[in-house]
């Protein structure tokens, strides 16, 4: 982007607001139903300065954390596994597709049973939904690397663990991130989602709270917050890709 | 006794009709040996057999008179490149020798040579796609060289290039080759390639080696030897013309 296409952007964001804004009180919507932006950044204000947003942001922050680094690395050690043992992949894979077309937000109920409220069910809905993008993708990236790559590295003696490790993994490498990137998005999806249902901490257990007690400024502030959790997260993956796929991308 | 060794080789993809039937070939130390056919012909599938990536339904193939075990002493080079993208040109040079160890200094300096040699000197930590195709193929062949291998095996290396990059290419492999005493099989569809290049020009068709010409050293380009040999191997492949 330009300097004149930033313009841009940021006057259409200005407006937008501003309109919404002015709408607001033109129509006297009440603030129960849409509050105005100014509403809404008071409420948050008010929740950040006060110190009453920062644990649920917390709690809600670190079971995306442990669910994404547990689906993500279950994900992409199973798909490496499958992708190396054909045999095992043809025996699992019904198995795997079965466990991703269940609604797996259906599944909290059950698991609130398992593992109570609180921490634990949300982590392991997130990591339920990270796990797959992770698998496909590290599954595709492995097999398709090139015939004659991997005649090469057979002329050139190398072990099965040699390929692996130089060979599929880092032509698998892209795939592999732009998993990671999928990932990321999901996982905030089913935090929020499980703490709807399965805690009484957490940016999704305040959004019910708020409904609770018709504060829908607070509702607003709340999805103001997750949004940027997700773009930041976003963000991160985005320059980790770009960093580990530096020497690929030179053209 | 030669060096390179095909006897009675068969070799058949399944369900198909076999691609060669006892087929014999024979390179001796230090010759460079063209391999012309029409596309499809089993060139590629030849190739595979002598380097032991494909095993022959029937025959043998060997190496100064044993089955080939080592295949360091084998230098391969694919009709694309083949190179890693995320590696320098330095380490794709390297990279049959840090499959077997940790390379040394001696080795990071003999791929520099290489490279030198090849006219790509100062492009060692650059990455494959930042080079032109003509240099790309250039690293596939440095790579195939690094380890001094006796017996070179190239499958069309050059199709892909322009024809100047290829006359290029073509000289500089052959002054290699030459330096090394370096056993070359060089399998194109390039009847002047071939005829520049060999020692010994064979023409595959149907699965057998229908004619071998042998070329009389240092026929230069656009002289009237060089073009009866091309005359002669295109009369073998079957094509009517004015010869080009």
């Amino acid at each position: 982007m330009n300097h004149r296409e930033r313009a841009v952007a940021v006057l259409l964001l200005a407006l937008l607001i501003g309109s919404w804004e002015l709408a607001a009180g033109w129509f006297g919507w009440s603030a129960l139903v849409l509050p105005p932006p100014s509403r809404v950044a008071q409420a948050l204000w008010q929740g950040l300065s006060s110190g009453y947003l920062w644990p649920h942001l917390g709690v809600t922050a670190l079971e995306l954390l442990l669910g994404l680094l547990a689906g993500c690395t279950i994900g992409f050690g199973a798909g490496v596994l499958l992708a190396e043992v054909p045999a095992l992949r043809r025996q699992l894979m019904p198995y795997v597709v079965v466990s991703q077309v269940i609604p797996k937000l259906a599944l909290m109920p059950l698991f609130i049973v398992w593992f109570g409220f609180g921490l634990a069910p949300t982590v392991v809905i997130t990591a339920l939904i990270c796990f797959f993008p992770l698998l496909e993708t590290t599954l595709t990236g492995l097999a398709r690397v090139p015939q004659a790559q991997l005649e090469l590295f057979h002329m050139l003696g190398a072990t099965r663990w040699q390929t692996l490790l130089r060979l599929k993994l880092p032509s698998g490498l892209p795939a592999v991130l732009a998993g990671l990137r999928v990932a990321v998005v999901l996982a905030l999806v089913g935090v929020v989602v499980g703490e709807f249902i399965g805690a009484g901490r957490g940016l999704g257990a305040l959004v019910i709270a708020a409904q609770g007690t018709m504060d829908t400024p607070l509702m607003f502030a709340v999805l103001v917050l997750v949004s940027l959790l997700g773009l930041l997260l976003y963000r991160i993956a985005l320059g980790l890709e770009r960093r580990l796929l530096r020497a690929y991308a030179t053209g | 006794m030669s060096f390179l060794s095909l006897r009675g080789v068969s070799y058949g993809y399944r369900w198909q009709a076999p691609v060669f039937e006892s087929l014999n070939l024979d390179l001796a130390a230090g010759e460079v040996h063209c391999l012309v056919g029409r596309s499809g012909c089993g060139k590629t599938t030849l190739l595979k057999l002598a380097a032991g990536l494909l095993r022959p339904t029937a025959g043998t193939v060997s190496v100064r008179g044993a089955p080939l075990t080592d295949r360091r002493a084998l230098g391969f080079v694919f009709q694309q490149p083949t190179l890693l993208d995320w590696l320098t040109v330095r380490d794709n040079v390297l990279l049959p020798v840090t499959l077997q160890r940790p390379p040394g200094r001696s080795d990071a300096d003999s791929a520099d040579a290489l490279l030198a040699q090849l006219g790509l000197a100062g492009c060692g930590q650059r990455h494959p796609r930042q080079l032109s195709g003509g240099q790309q193929s250039r690293v596939a062949l440095a790579r195939a060289l690094l380890l001094q291998p006796a017996l070179l095996l190239l499958d069309e290396p050059f199709a892909a290039l322009d024809a100047i990059t290829r006359e290029d290419l073509q000289r500089d492999l052959l002054g290699l080759c030459r330096t090394h005493g370096t056993t070359a099989l060089f399998v194109t569809h390039d009847i002047a390639e071939a005829v520049f290049l060999g020692d010994r020009v064979s023409v595959l068709a149907a699965g057998h080696l229908a004619h071998s010409v042998a070329i009389p050293p240092d026929t230069a380009r656009d002289t009237p030897a060089f073009g009866a040999c091309c005359a002669a191997l295109r009369t073998a492949l079957g094509l009517t013309g004015v010869a080009a």
